[in-house]
């Protein structure tokens, strides 16, 4: 966000490129696109820091809520989406309900995650559970010692899911592969191997 | 008969199933019928899948929704998990025209149209809400009371927050699962910060187990602290969490708990008169036995 007026005093104006002062790695088109990923008014935030005294994963971690909050509304998408305490939150939805701006702090969090996977900033175990729907249908998929247990119940080994109708798979790629998401998830997988 | 698309999700028949049949036989007998949702896939994971990308999020979870729309059914779901992606989505679709223009664009290419002709409910609300089912009639129905046990309400996250995007009021000190474990004969118990999350939500318990089970490790000294002889909840997910967590922590943090953890279904089917063998209670990570001692 770049400053259109001056104060005509050099030493000032060297003294606002310090980023103590001042930081020119702002963008606002950021804000706008968290607000409309999280559908929520995050430019309301006037940082009472309740989301934090709200939340789980603050008491045992440098995660802080309000401070992705303040990044959200400056623009500072760097510093956002670079920080791996994004990937803290549990989305329990705590300060949501206790926002007393009525905005959703978890669906920012949810929406720099979004701007951040673009990038391919996203944890492994993200995108594991990517590949195992895509092949399975499910995140968690069935196994032996489960399938036994199933027939003893009496029931099918596999669930009428996708496990016991497999052909219902093919839709499922198809949502996938439209968005590109598991040729994405697989290159950036072995990258990291 | 009430009649829903039973939506099963991954962990429940996957990992749990106990869940999945208790919740079918026990809903049997309050008059609620569980069909088979058939060609159903995982919610899909509203952490681990919707912070990746929450269109393809939407898109994926109302395929689901649009098995049950072609049933003509409404979706009764067990898991908090599921509740935030079927829930949520089917909610979010039905009043977003672009959102829901964007995801039926995809869903043409397999042949679906999401219409928004359903609703999607937790089956615990439904044993709760005396239309359906209600308090009264979970009194009734059961045949073995679990006198004598104090039980821990774990409500979770997903089910009933964020507040304004459903209908159960309060979060902070909710009580109408309590009200259910009294109707099965058990004395509820209240323990500190009962709203906290189990801690394995949004992808964290995948991302950073130990900062995940640290979570659940309060939730157990809070849960210790009042005496209780099982927890109960209404996710899989917390299930797994608190479950398995406990083998995690003792490995971890070398610290033993030994609290049975049982899904509202199972608790319900033991106080119906269903065996353990019937409800694959022996697939729990931590024991159940003393618990089961105490009511068989």
């Amino acid at each position: 966000m770049a400053r259109e007026k001056d104060y005509g005093n050099p030493s000032l104006e060297a003294k606002l490129k310090d980023r103590y002062y001042y930081s020119d790695d702002t963008n606002r088109d950021f804000t706008k696109e968290v607000e409309k990923i999280g559908r929520t008014i995050a430019h309301m935030c006037y940082q009472c820091g309740t989301c934090t005294g709200s939340c789980p994963s603050a008491p045992r971690s440098s995660y802080r809520i309000r401070l992705f909050m303040r990044r959200a509304v400056l623009g500072l998408e760097e510093e956002a989406l670079t920080d791996p305490d994004l990937w803290l939150c549990t989305t329990c939805y705590s300060c949501t309900d206790r926002c007393p701006r009525d905005i959703a702090p978890t669906d920012v969090i949810m929406a720099m995650r979004n701007l951040a996977a673009r990038r391919d900033i996203v944890p492994r175990n993200f995108l594991k559970t990517v590949q195992a729907i895509y092949t399975t249908g499910h995140g968690v998929p069935n196994n032996d010692v489960n399938r036994a247990a199933r027939v003893k119940l009496g029931m099918d080994a596999e669930p009428p899911t996708t496990c016991g109708f497999p052909e219902y798979i093919e839709g499922i790629k198809a949502i996938i592969d439209h968005y590109g998401l598991k040729d994405r998830a697989d290159k950036i997988l072995s990258e990291g191997e | 008969m009430h009649e829903y698309a039973f939506f099963l999700g991954c962990i429940a028949p996957n990992r749990y199933p106990g869940c999945e049949a208790s919740a079918i036989k026990t809903s049997e007998k309050v008059g609620i019928k569980l069909l088979p949702l058939c060609g159903a896939s995982c919610c899909p994971a509203p952490g681990a899948f919707g912070s990746i990308d929450l269109n393809i999020w939407y898109a994926m979870a109302a395929r689901n929704v649009v098995l049950a729309e072609q049933m003509d059914r409404d979706i009764a779901l067990i898991c908090n998990g599921c509740y935030k992606s079927i829930y949520e989505v089917n909610h979010i679709l039905k009043h977003n025209d672009e959102l829901r223009d964007g995801v039926n664009e995809v869903l043409k290419e397999i042949d679906m149209e999401y219409k928004g002709s359903i609703d999607v409910w937790h089956l615990a609300e439904l044993y709760y809400d005396p239309k359906i089912c209600g308090v009264d009639k979970i009194r009734e129905s059961v045949s073995r009371p679990l006198t004598g046990t104090k039980i821990a309400v774990h409500y979770g996250c997903h089910l009933m927050k964020p507040r304004k995007e459903r209908h159960f009021g309060d979060t902070d000190h909710p009580m109408w699962i309590e009200e259910l474990v009294a109707a099965l004969g058990a004395e509820p118990v209240q323990y500190r910060n009962k709203m906290q999350c189990c801690g394995a939500g949004g992808g964290v318990r995948g991302f950073d187990l130990e900062h995940s089970l640290d979570i659940t490790n309060e939730k157990m000294i809070n849960l210790q602290e009042v005496g209780a002889d099982a927890l109960t909840e209404v996710c899989p997910f917390c299930q797994l969490q608190y479950d398995r967590g406990q083998v995690e922590i003792e490995e971890k943090f070398g610290i033993k708990y030994g609290l049975p953890v049982l899904h509202f279904n199972e608790l319900l089917g033991l106080a119906q008169g269903m065996s353990p063998d019937e409800l694959a209670l022996d697939l729990h990570a931590v024991d159940v036995t003393p618990f089961l001692e105490k009511i068989l």
